[in-house]
């Protein structure tokens, strides 16, 4: 008998906290930002060829996305590791890695567009801009799904994306998942970058 | 992966195998101490227990190949798109009692509400579940599991575990796998039109959860460089997120402005 008013005031109290969050720190620029991109984006999922789909969607990634940023993030605390030749090498591999995950995960997308639906800032920095598939078709297996673009603003003003997911799970927090266990299973430090390096420039077919 | 679950007997390997990779956890303590940490959206986890993970995973795989993903890929040559999501729903539905008595044992009222709106709507007017009014009338379903209740009540999952056969999981969820099948009242029913109730509903819940994840898991294989720990941080993220409902911990994320010094 006991248990409903206490889950009711449960209920209650979580409903008011998740209300705090939501719109408190939203941020327009970040938002007109990714719906820009979006609306790039969303042109190409209505193209039908894939090889022109690959492209454009190349295209895209190198004008928006900070690649090297997310290179740097996607080594974990061996980045402080690596060196400038280690680097050299591993950014470009990287790049076309990462590209080439974008592409593959953006080729189920066919006919849905992505709407812009609301935006978090962590700090000043830092923002994590949400959309949702609208989609004209009922039954679509990606009706409501939310994506989220993590879109970081650097110290002069100019914004770029470092990381995207579906439903809370995000794709450079996979990488850095990934690479760090890569590194650390063959003996870590620099070997261990090695061997990453090795992996990465095999899987890109460089 | 929560239809796993429902899976009496794979259930009784969860025991085995976890008092199994329990007693392997201890017969190597110091597992290795370089271990990388897994840095999930919503927690940071250690996977003290890699190496056995990594050998029952890669049983698991052994068995996919040959076993579940010709099963999968023969059950979707087989039957009709339309015919699978009807499955998928009459299967969701008859996991909802359990869905509900986690709902209400979370606190979770409104959700609960839901829960048993959606049951009775669709056992009755939806075809005994094939259907979905509910979702057309916008009362979405969602899962809940015990290991999900637990969370809730604090307790932690302690280190990621790969159970064979089931897959990924902790020792929290696989405690509150065993304990769902106390609760299961077909558990107790040991007659032979029960037992292959059991049986096939666990197939069945199997073969379609296979399904309907074939195309994802295999591009996930495809791009991955070191499959295990790619699989481990999206199960782990995803799970985080299922726990909470839903509801994003942005906080939690990593950050990406720590590289300012070394540009």
């Amino acid at each position: 008998m006991t248990l409903f008013p206490r889950a009711f005031r449960a209920a209650l109290v979580g409903a008011a906290a998740t209300a705090m969050i939501s719109p408190a720190y939203a941020d327009p620029a970040a938002e007109t930002f990714v719906a820009a991109i979006l609306e790039e984006a969303n042109a190409i999922f209505s193209d039908t060829d894939a090889a022109s789909r690959d492209i454009a969607v190349e295209t895209l990634v190198d004008k928006y996305v900070d690649m090297e940023r997310v290179a740097k993030f996607a080594l974990g605390q061996y980045v402080r590791q690596a060196t400038p030749d280690q680097m050299a090498v591993y950014l470009p591999l990287f790049r076309r890695y990462a590209t080439n995950v974008y592409q593959s995960t953006l080729e189920t997308y066919s006919g849905q567009k992505l709407a812009v639906t609301d935006s978090i800032g962590r700090n000043e920095r830092d923002f994590i801009v949400n959309s949702k598939v609208v989609s004209a078709e009922t039954g679509d297996r990606y009706a409501n799904l939310v994506v989220s673009w993590r879109v970081y603003r650097k110290p002069d003003g100019a914004q770029t994306i470092v990381d995207a997911g579906a439903e809370g799970v995000w794709l450079a927090i996979e990488q850095q998942s990934q690479f760090k266990s890569v590194i650390a299973n063959n003996g870590g430090g620099s070997k261990g970058i090695d061997a990453l390096i090795a992996d990465l420039s095999t899987k890109v077919g460089g | 992966m929560t239809k796993f679950s429902t899976s009496v007997h794979a259930l009784c390997l969860v025991a085995i195998f976890f008092v199994a990779g329990a007693a392997y956890a201890q017969e190597e303590p110091a597992a290795d101490p370089s271990a990388p940490e897994v840095e999930a959206a919503g927690s940071v986890e250690t996977d003290p227990w890699e190496g056995f993970n990594r050998q029952v995973f890669g049983f698991n795989d052994l068995v996919d190949d040959y076993f579940f993903v010709p099963a999968a890929k023969t059950y979707r040559a087989t039957t009709p798109k339309a015919g699978r999501r009807g499955i998928r729903r009459f299967l969701s539905n008859l996991g909802s009692p359990s869905v509900f008595v986690n709902d209400l044992l979370q606190g979770e009222i409104g959700r609960a509400g839901k829960t048993l709106s959606r049951f009775a709507i669709n056992s009755t007017i939806g075809a005994g579940g094939f259907a979905d009014p509910a979702g057309k009338m916008g009362i979405d379903g969602h899962s809940e599991d015990f290991g999900q209740t637990l969370a809730v009540w604090g307790v932690s999952s302690g280190p990621y575990l790969v159970l064979p056969l089931l897959g990924p999981s902790s020792p929290r969820d696989a405690f509150g796998s065993i304990a769902e099948i106390g609760l299961a009242p077909l558990t107790y029913v040991r007659t032979p039109p029960a037992n292959y109730a059991r049986l096939s509903l666990a197939g069945a819940n199997l073969l379609s959860a296979r399904e309907n994840v074939l195309d994802p898991l295999a591009e996930i294989e495809a791009n991955s460089l070191d499959y295990y720990s790619s699989f481990r941080s999206f199960y782990t993220q995803a799970r985080a997120r299922e726990i909470r409902n839903g509801v994003a911990d942005y906080d939690a994320l990593p950050t990406f402005d720590e590289f300012e010094d070394i540009e």
